[in-house]
């Protein structure tokens, strides 16, 4: 069966970036295509990354707040895991988020066509779909094709105990020994899901921090609260994985390599997404994809093919749903004939490990290199009550200031719910705010999310909870 | 077979963008073809090739920025190849023929020529620009002389045009040209080297013009790019709001920065009005609406930036030809130069016009008796009205100083002159200039006489020094010898004050017992009016007139 459509826009991939472009062109008036090879809407985030993630991560909360809370006179048994039934929770967290995009799609009169799309020129692309070929005809087209997982050579990747993060998220089993190979947020996030299940985890990481794009000061809180349930070896890397029936044995290299073979129950492979620009026939369409799998866009994200837009993971870094979504709305609107760009000052970064570690803005590190003249404010939580009242006091706040004008450049926290808290960073960054608007800005006491408020008055010199440095000293 | 370094002319800026190539390694060009499109923040140009021939590189590739000197291609000449043929022949007739092989492509070839090889005569000599009066660099428009013309002492080698005027750089020998180092459209200054003459005395058997597969000089690229090189074009005028912020730091909120950019609103222009500054909806809001009420910008005029943001409403063209037969010629030099100077000092300087008339009945018989005594003394000249205009007016000057003075820049404070220096507007066939008198207070009669002879012919000749046209304290243009009864004169800044004089008529007037006939000369004198009262204005030119009506006061 063969099907030919006709439309004013199409948009290649139904993540999050594709979603929502389809959803603001409809919007806007224009008629719309969505194209997706799942069967489902929410591309990687929904199905198998960001939510389903997110699902385990919250059962691991559990998990280990219920354990630490024996050292504070409330002790529970040993938890039952149901390994079938976290699964089906997790599935059903997808299915509502998923389904309600589908009816949205619906309401919203977007045509979803099920298939691999790939350009046949630059007006056509061809969907391969279960029940036949699709051409749909296009005025523009939005390419929103994602990233996929990066596969490492050296190791039997055919062997179903070395898994990626979505063979992770299927949760099959709980390994004994298990190895997380890539120290990044989603190593890490599911080395946490698997140590709360009772996996014992080893996280290798090439570089001599994990999550290397956050600042040093911040990872040391991470490592040194994960001290005891992560091996972390750092600096080093995985030369050989040899399979035998008993198990994965692997050789490493590097700093803290052990000397001999180690054997692993499973590897979960978490180095990196690469781009899908070569995945969609783009120069058939005469969009120029870069080596990597990159598509370059303008700040309107549009291709060197002026009706051919381009979103999301596939023009770059960071690889985020938040990133691709506000691309998303830009490119519709563009579309629709509407003079705007994607010109964000920051894009914030959340790993949703335990404690979270979450930035925004320029890290002190850039700020370094970029030569800017910061003074970088760190609020301790030992001095925040409500950080104390939980139990969970190694965490901090960092807040990274323009020395001169007291502008907000940039912000890291960590501790729990340190994403929840970014928010409010972000915005200050957005709206240009200094020290003193933070500062000045009532805080609800007693939260954690105060400590921004309160790095804000070690910056101003007007802090109370600490020792101010800034404080006038008295003449005698 | 020689391949040349191209590199990039005067580009007219500082640096540019390369925005596109026009052609690959291997093709052959046209002289004068473009290799490859530049792009300076006013305009985009092609960079065109010296010379025909082969690409044989390209050193630069799109969005590189290059700048005036960088080597952009190496280029395979066509006529080299010829013109290293050509020697072989000629050599042994004529010793110094290697030099003409230069097709003196000079500014974008490098080292393009000969030089060497061309230096065995001692009688050769190099001729610079001299003294032009002017400081910086000036504009050759013109070419007058190609390699192997013989010319005389004085003759024209190049022609130059500055703000006021333009001039030729003459030959200070006579001989023949052996090299060209100037293009139409190069900027020269003082010193620059102009041509390499074999002086005429000198026995070299110069073999005429075996420059033969050398027509004219290459064109110079510059010239494609005089729309740059042209006075600068100054922006329109800023926002009276405008700040100077860096892009990164602007304080508006996403919402804003959306704004702006749907309304095509350059954030650095706004001031914030909110807390320290920042930039909200209705700061967008009311740059737009002033932006729009303000006149619109008069394109492609000269108004410089600090005119004040006056500006016309561009008026509708219109296609005359549907009236009656039209033609369409071309402004002349002086008067494209003027245009905007003219406009400038009309619009900026509220003028205000003193009229008059001084009785020159006695001045009159004066100084026709004088100028037959001249005739008889075979003076070679004679004098005219205006010589005594001009004495009257050194002796208004020195009476009333605010007269020879000028503002300051900065609006704050008057610049008084000790000296009196009077220019005298002339009219020429390609049109108006106004050369200077210096010292007129210093003069006599007949040295003025003399001197105005001889700015006159010079001017006439279009042989003025940019020097000669400096330094002026007032102005007077008298249209005296052609009729009307009055005008109103534009100030020629930074003077405040002109003088304009009509035609002078016998007039009755009454000396309390009868009408007498007197000549009446009409004075209509403009000035600035924010240094200049009307009151000192009626003052100065009833002194002005109370002098040529008796000259004797002069001596006082």
């Amino acid at each position: 069966m063969s099907n030919d459509i006709k439309t004013q826009v199409v948009v290649l991939g139904a993540g999050p970036g594709g979603y929502s472009a389809a959803f603001r062109a409809a919007d806007l008036g224009l008629d719309v295509v969505l194209v997706e090879s799942r069967a489902t809407l929410g591309g990687v985030c929904l199905n198998v990354g960001c939510i389903p993630s997110k699902a385990l991560l919250h059962v691991a909360k559990v998990i280990d707040d219920a354990a630490a809370m024996a050292s504070h006179g409330v002790t529970f048994g040993k938890p039952e895991i149901d390994l079938d039934k976290i699964r089906g929770w997790k599935e059903d967290v997808i299915g509502q988020l998923t389904g309600g995009l589908g009816g949205m799609s619906k309401a919203r009169k977007v045509k979803t066509v099920t298939g691999v799309g790939s350009f046949t020129s630059d007006k056509t692309i061809e969907v391969e779909g279960a029940d036949g070929k699709t051409t749909i005809t296009f005025d523009n087209a939005i390419i929103a094709c994602g990233s996929s997982v990066i596969d490492l050579p050296f190791i039997p990747n055919d062997d179903p105990r070395v898994i990626d993060s979505t063979g992770a998220l299927a949760l099959e089993d709980v390994p004994g020994e298990m190895l997380v190979l890539g120290g990044g947020i989603i190593g890490l996030e599911m080395g946490t899901v698997y140590s709360a299940l009772g996996s014992n985890v080893s996280v290798v990481e090439f570089a001599d921090q994990l999550v290397p794009a956050a600042d040093k000061d911040i990872v040391k809180v991470y490592n040194n609260y994960n001290k005891k349930k992560f091996n972390i070896m750092l600096s080093t890397k995985v030369v050989a994985v040899e399979a035998k029936d008993d198990g994965l044995y692997v050789t490493f290299e590097g700093k803290k390599a052990p000397a001999e073979q180690v054997r692993y129950d499973k590897i979960l492979v978490a180095v990196g997404r690469k781009p899908n620009g070569h995945l969609v026939a783009a120069d058939k369409a005469g969009v120029n994809v870069d080596e990597r799998g990159f598509i370059n866009v303008s700040k309107e994200m549009r291709t060197n093919v002026p009706h051919i837009f381009a979103i999301g993971d596939v023009v770059g870094q960071p690889m985020l749903a938040h990133k691709a979504v506000h691309e998303a709305h830009c490119a519709a609107e563009v579309i629709s004939g509407k003079k705007h760009e994607f010109d964000p000052r920051c894009i914030p970064s959340i790993a949703y490990t335990d404690p979270e570690m979450a930035w925004v803005g320029v890290t002190e590190r850039e700020a370094k290199e970029q030569g800017l003249n910061i003074e970088v404010a760190n609020f301790p939580w030992a001095a925040s009550g409500r950080a104390i009242a939980s139990a969970r006091t190694e965490g901090k706040t960092k807040m990274i200031f323009d020395k001169e004008t007291g502008r907000v450049l940039g912000g890291a926290i960590v501790g729990i719910n340190a994403g929840e808290m970014l928010g409010e960073v972000c915005l200050a960054i957005e709206m240009g705010a200094d020290a003193e608007d933070v500062g000045l800005t009532i805080h609800a006491h007693p939260t954690l999310n105060e400590s921004i408020g309160l790095a804000a008055e070690i910056f101003e010199g007007s802090i109370t909870d600490l020792p101010n440095a800034k404080a006038v000293k008295k003449k005698k | 077979m020689s391949i040349e370094k191209v590199l990039v002319p005067d580009v007219g800026g500082d640096e540019v963008e390369v925005i596109e190539i026009c052609f690959a390694a291997g093709d052959s060009l046209e002289a004068d073809e473009g290799i490859l499109t530049v792009e300076t923040d006013k305009a985009s140009m092609d960079i065109p090739a010296p010379f025909a021939g082969k690409l044989v590189s390209l050193a630069v590739s799109v969005g590189d920025k290059i700048k005036e000197g960088d080597i952009i291609a190496e280029m395979e000449s066509a006529e080299m190849e010829s013109a290293a043929a050509a020697p072989a022949e000629a050599a042994p007739a004529a010793p110094v023929a290697e030099a003409p092989a230069a097709p003196a492509p000079a500014p974008v070839v490098e080292a393009a020529p000969v030089a060497a090889p061309a230096a065995t005569a001692s009688e050769i000599i190099d001729i610079a620009v001299p003294d032009i009066g002017e400081d910086g660099e000036v504009d050759c428009i013109e070419v007058l002389v190609n390699v192997g013309d013989v010319i005389e002492e004085e003759d024209g080698l190049i022609t130059l045009e500055t703000d006021k005027a333009t001039m030729d750089v003459p030959s200070t020998h006579a001989g023949t040209v052996k090299e060209v180092f100037v293009n139409t459209g190069d900027k020269v200054k003082e010193g620059s080297l102009v041509i390499k003459l074999e002086t005429a005395g000198s026995a070299a058997p110069a073999v005429e013009a075996p420059a033969a597969p050398v027509a004219a000089p290459a064109p110079a690229p510059a010239a494609t790019v005089t729309p740059t090189t042209a006075p600068k074009a100054a922006p329109v005028p800023h926002h009276p709001q405008a700040g100077n912020v860096n892009k990164g730091t602007i304080y508006a909120s996403p919402a804003i920065r959306r704004l702006a950019r749907e309304f095509g609103v350059d954030l650095t222009l706004v001031k914030g009005t909110g807390r320290k500054a920042r930039i909200l909806k209705e700061d967008v809001q009311s740059y737009v609406k002033y932006e729009l009420s303000r006149p619109k910008a008069n394109a492609g005029s000269n108004v410089s930036g600090n005119s004040g943001g006056l500006q016309v409403v561009a008026s509708k063209p219109i296609d005359f030809s549907k009236f009656g037969e039209i033609e369409e010629k071309p402004l002349s030099r002086i008067q494209k130069i003027s245009g905007p100077f003219l406009h400038k000092n009309w619009v900026t300087i509220p003028h205000v016009t003193q009229f008059d008339e001084a009785d020159i009945t006695n001045v009159e018989a004066f100084r026709k008796e004088q100028n037959v005594v001249c005739e008889k003394q075979k003076l070679g000249f004679k004098i005219t009205p205006l010589v005594f205009i001009l004495k009257a007016a050194a002796d208004a000057l020195r009476a009333f100083p605010t007269f020879n003075s000028s503002l300051s820049e900065d609006g704050e404070s008057l610049i008084l002159k000790k000296y009196i220096h009077i220019g005298v507007a002339v009219d020429t066939p390609n049109g108006l200039v106004v050369p200077v008198v210096r010292d007129v207070d210093q003069k006599g009669i007949h040295q003025l006489s003399r001197e105005l002879l001889e700015i006159s012919i010079k001017a006439r000749e279009g042989k003025l020094k940019a020097a000669d046209m400096q330094g002026g304290c007032f102005t007077i243009s008298s249209l005296g010898g052609i009729g009307g009864t009055a005008f109103t004169p534009i100030v020629n800044a930074p003077e405040v004050a002109i003088l304009g004089v009509s035609k002078s008529e016998m007039k009755p007037k009454w000396n309390g017992k009868e009408f007498e006939p007197k000549l009446m000369l009409p004075l209509s004198m403009s000035y600035d009016h924010r240094v200049i009262d009307g009151a000192l204005a009626a003052r100065f030119t009833v002194h002005l007139a109370g002098v040529m009506s008796d000259i004797r006061k002069l001596v006082l």
